[in-house]
Parts: C-alpha cells; structure tokens; sequence
C-alpha cells in the first residue's frame, strides 16, 4: 500500500477527528476549509454557518434530513467542491448545518487510511486485489 | 391567512378565481372572502389578475410565494405541496419548482441537482425540495 496526500487530524475534540482540506466556490467568493470527514454522512457537503457567510451562499431549497438527534429540516446550496489531489471539481447541493462536513459521497471508490496512531487521513494510492 | 390561501391554491392551483367562486366552493361568508382577498393581494400572497369593472376583480396566486414558502420550510410548506397534488405524485422524492411547476423529480437529491444546477450561478429562481419523507433521504451523525 502506498500512502498519497494525508491530512492531519483536527485535535480542537477529543479524540481527535479526521479531516479533509477543501475548497468551496459559490458564484462570486471561494473558501478553503477543513471539514470534519462523517462517514455516518451519506452526503457530499454539509456547509457550517460560517461557510455560509464567507461565500454569501443563498439557499436553493429545503429538505428533511436525517440526524443524530432525530429529522430536521435544513436549507441547500449550490457549491462548486474543488480537491485537487483527489481530482474532484464538482458542483452539489451542500446541506446547512452548524459545521462543515465532507460524507461519504467524497470518500466513494476511493481506498483510505484512517491513521489513529499518526493522527492523519490519508489517500493510499495503490492496494493488493484482496478481499480481506 | 396561510389557510384560506393553502385552501384556494388547492382547489383553483393557478387558475384565476373570483369572491364569489371562494364563497360557492369554499363556503366562505362574502365577507371573510373579501378580507381575505384583500389582506392576500397586500401581502403578495395574490396577484390581482384583472378587472372587469370595479365589482369583478380575479386573482391569482402568486407563483413566486412558491419559492418563499419552500425556503421557509415548516408545517406551511407541506400543505403547499399538498395542495399543489405533489403527495400524489412525487410521494417520498424530491422535486424542482419553478413557481407552480414541477420542472423535474428524482428519488435522488444529488442526481436531482446535477441537472438542475450543473454550476453554481444557474437556476436562481428554481427551489428543490422533499415532498414527504424522502425514500433516499439524507442522514449525518453528528
């Protein structure tokens, strides 16, 4: 296995979490932020207020979602999510939410390390064809 | 005044409606019909369509009202869709609405939004919504 581009761990919660660093665009402003990676996030992007403000994002609508602490109901936006060591440059709606958010959405078809011990979120680059 | 409003989109949609017809379909006294009208048209909520001298104003609901109940969400946006027939139709997907119309459908809210918004300047005045619980619908943990 070899070991591409890796994040460090964001450390302002214990434990510490995984992140990805990101750049979102609206029409008119861009952003790079570090998102918490939520593999329990079935999603694209979920954008923190503070995101929100920084690209003076408009909501494009409304929809039910799914949380921890039952169904709410929360605004989208339409952003432009670039990575360039994931080769990702994509438009999505990104639901609002207190804090910003990668889901699994960005981590499909792809292999990862999630190294606790180094504290970093790592793209491997190759893998052996196992099923183990 | 969401009531009456929700009850006239659901029984004339956009078609345009006279005092009389919310009184003959809706049984309203002539009097709460007028109000209604009134405090409706003031609030953007009816567009006053024409006039056929001063007794015989139509109206006609406001299909950017739409985009505001949408965005506001709540307990107001399920009656709309409700009363616009979508429960019927689109039952557990999502939806984009110009105004009154359903522009396209998906169980998919992602698939949904790369047609309707393939870049972020595009479709200002189209809202994507849930109509129900969404078969696919969105979960996070955090």
């Amino acid at each position: 296995m070899k070991i591409g581009k890796c994040w460090n761990f964001n450390d302002d919660e214990q434990p510490p979490y995984p992140t990805i660093k990101v750049t979102l665009s609206s029409a008119d402003r861009e952003a790079t932020i570090s998102p918490k990676v939520d593999t329990g996030f079935n999603g694209w992007l979920a954008v923190g207020v503070e995101a929100v403000r920084k690209l003076r994002l408009t909501p494009r609508g409304t929809v039910l979602v799914r949380a921890a602490t039952g169904h709410g109901e929360v605004p989208v936006y339409a952003v432009k999510i670039s990575q360039a060591d994931l080769a990702l440059s994509h438009t999505t709606l990104a639901i609002g939410t207190e804090r910003s958010l990668v889901g699994r959405k960005l981590l499909e078809n792809r292999t990862w390390l999630l190294d606790c011990k180094r504290r970093r979120f790592c793209i491997t680059t190759s893998t052996s064809a196992t099923n183990d | 005044m969401m009531r009456p409003f929700v009850e006239a989109i659901r029984t004339f949609r956009w078609e345009p409606f006279r005092s009389v017809d919310l009184v003959e379909r809706l049984g309203y006294a002539s009097g709460y019909a007028r109000n209604f009208l009134s405090q409706a048209t003031r609030q953007g909520l009816l567009i006053v369509e024409s006039k056929r001298g001063k007794k015989e104003k139509t109206f006609r609901a406001n299909p950017s009202v739409v985009r505001e109940i949408v965005l506001r969400g709540g307990k107001e946006k399920t009656e709309l869709l409700e009363a616009l027939g979508l429960h019927s139709k689109f039952l557990g997907q999502y939806v984009a609405l110009r105004g009154f119309s359903v522009v396209d459908h998906d169980a998919d809210l992602y698939r949904l939004a790369e047609r309707i918004f393939p870049d972020t300047e595009a479709q200002d005045e189209v809202v994507i919504t849930n109509v129900g619980k969404p078969k696919k619908m969105i979960t996070i943990e955090v």
